[in-house]
């Protein structure tokens, strides 16, 4: 081992402390200015130089945020959409990714091959035709507009099939011999096996919804469909002008705080499942 | 068939529509069934709608005629796009400047961090929820955010920047700062996820090897020179493209900050699609830019597959 003083070896770490704070301090000020203009006077928000904290927080821009900005609407909305695509991409892929990793079939492998190649589709190319579809099926401003098209993710059956594969074939062997219908092992005998995956899984199909704009955007032109960064476009453009950005800044940390909540309790399956589909070059 | 299946004597397999059902052909059935309700979804959302985009892209066609009506253009959107569009040139120019990047410099930053955070260091859960809370965050209400960070006279970066006697600056509404600002942002958004990457890359590395180095005399710039950077190498390919194929397909920021302004100058190839198709009507020329990114994502895919095989024979 090579020997270095107590002073190198203390400074080092000092300086590695100082880097990893100074970064995090970076990546926090930003929100934790978003709420603190949230809570003061546009007065205070334009004074220059800047003041740090309300002198007095203005809880009352939130109530006057609820009337310009239907935020339970939105958050229901919101909420209901992504678990809705959630439960759907769930479902399909564990289906299929059941299917793929333990039935045998005739075309079983041009069908994988057709889902591997629309994995590497992005959504920009099935963007205009998909759009036409719905509104052919007369879905425009539908619930069912906003969640079907999502249901169905290659990368989902993919995911589900990689992990399903890795299971013992003696569970389902036995599950047979006792005469279990395949329905039933797949709900009774998988569905348990591959709650991890569906974790993780699920955690990232949720907030991609929950955080999409691009797709409710063309879907939902009805303000009653609108999901949070629909409003937060919408209370944007209202909002443009100084005077309101309290108004604007209120409206950005109620919807930012949700997915923030959430990721803090479920933090570790995003890590987990960040190592497990990330790392695989 | 793996183990051999003891059968109580009985009449055979039950017969029903006149098909033996063998416990192969049950299996067989069920697992049509289980594939069926995806494979529809995919056939009506995915691979229909691509030949049909590949489609809509060789015509002229507003989205109100009947499809049986479009107007017949043959590559032409695709010629215009490529030799006389005025603006899509300079999109495709924007959306790679944004995506080198932001890119490389969160490989750089990311990759940094994970080495600091990779060492004994104390609260290491709470530093990496605080680097990633950004990745969590919808990339729209991260824009609005900015755009008040970034505004010219009560932005707090240019409160930050009158403090060091620098002026302030105009940004999202300069024509030579928005592309910055936004490429900016992008960063802040994700150096987490590359954080968390190569983090797990990190762990990946037995401990042998720098034990071994040390035993050697190797100091530790060595050991990152000799051993980290190689060994991290298929990472940094798989974050890299994976993430230029992600940034390729910016919307939401530009969308929210500038509008593709001022002048074109952060004008992205899906917001000018987006533009095209549903402000402009023009839904074959929108389809054949999509066409085109898509053809050039297709190409770093297929090089990235490549390039990893080539490391697993050699």
């Amino acid at each position: 081992m090579e020997h270095r003083s107590p002073v190198v070896r203390y400074l080092g770490t000092l300086l590695t402390y100082a880097a990893v704070v100074a970064g995090a301090v970076v990546m926090l000020v930003p929100f934790l200015w978003m709420v603190n203009a949230s809570l003061m006077t546009p007065g205070e928000i334009q004074a220059r130089p800047p003041v740090w904290f309300p002198a007095e927080p203005q809880f009352n821009t939130y109530a006057r945020l609820v009337e310009v900005m239907p935020i339970f609407r939105l958050y229901g909305n919101s909420l209901f959409v992504a678990i809705a695509t959630t439960v759907g991409v769930l479902f399909t892929s564990s289906l299929a990714g059941f299917a793929f990793a333990k039935y045998d079939f005739p075309g079983k492998n041009v069908l994988f091959v057709l889902i591997l190649a629309t994995m590497m589709v992005p959504f920009f190319v099935t963007l205009i035709p998909v759009f036409f579809i719905v509104r052919q099926l007369g879905w425009i401003n539908t619930y069912q507009g906003l969640i079907v098209p999502g249901i169905i993710s290659a990368y989902g059956i993919f995911l589900m099939r990689q992990f399903i594969s890795t299971l013992p074939d003696e569970l389902l062997d036995a599950a047979r011999i006792d005469g279990a219908s395949e329905p039933r092992i797949f709900y009774s005998i998988l569905m348990p096996l591959v709650t991890p995956a569906l974790a993780t899984l699920g955690t990232f199909t949720f907030i991609a919804s929950w955080n999409n704009f691009l797709w409710p955007l063309l879907i939902a032109t009805d303000r009653d469909l609108h999901t949070l960064p629909l409003g937060l476009n919408a209370l944007r453009t209202f909002a443009a002008e100084a005077r309101n950005l309290d108004l604007l800044m209120a409206g950005t940390t109620l919807s930012v705080l949700p997915a923030l909540i959430l990721f803090i309790f479920l933090q570790r399956y995003f890590v987990k499942g960040i190592a497990l589909t990330g790392v695989k070059g | 068939m793996k183990m051999a299946r003891v059968t109580p004597a009985y009449e055979g397999p039950p017969r029903r529509f006149g098909i033996r059902w063998t416990p192969r052909r049950q299996r067989t059935f069920w697992a049509y069934v289980f594939v069926s309700l995806p494979l529809l979804g995919l056939l009506l959302f995915f691979v229909g709608p691509i030949a049909f985009g590949l489609w809509v892209s060789l015509n002229d066609w507003n989205m109100v005629t009947p499809v049986t009506q479009m107007r017949w253009r043959g590559l032409d959107n695709y010629v215009y796009l490529l030799t006389r569009d005025p603006i899509f040139p300079r999109a495709m120019a924007n959306t790679f400047a944004f995506a080198a990047g932001g890119v490389t410099v969160n490989v750089v930053l990311g990759l940094s961090l994970a080495l600091l955070l990779n060492q004994s260091i104390r609260f290491k859960p709470l530093w990496r929820v605080l680097y990633f809370l950004p990745v969590m965050t919808a990339p729209l209400a991260l824009a609005v955010l900015f755009g008040f960070l970034f505004n010219r006279n009560y932005g707090l970066v240019n409160d930050f920047l009158v403090s060091l006697g620098i002026a302030r600056q105009p940004f999202l509404s300069h024509p030579d700062q928005a592309l910055l600002v936004i490429i900016a942002i992008a960063i802040y958004q994700y150096v987490g996820y590359y954080i968390v990457i190569y983090l797990a890359g990190l762990q990946g590395i037995p401990k042998e090897l720098y034990d071994a180095a040390s035993v050697d005399g190797a100091n530790a710039w060595q050991r990152l020179g000799y051993i980290t950077l190689p060994l991290l190498k298929p990472v940094t390919l798989f974050v890299v493209v994976t993430n230029t194929i992600g940034a390729l397909q910016v919307f939401d920021i530009v969308f929210a900050t500038t509008g593709g302004g001022p002048a074109n100058r952060t004008m992205t190839v899906v917001l000018y699609m987006y533009d095209t198709a549903f402000k402009f009507s023009r839904m074959g020329r929108a389809s054949a830019m999509a066409f085109i990114l898509f053809l050039i994502i297709l190409i770093i895919t297929l090089v990235q597959l490549r390039l990893l095989r080539d490391r697993t024979r050699g």
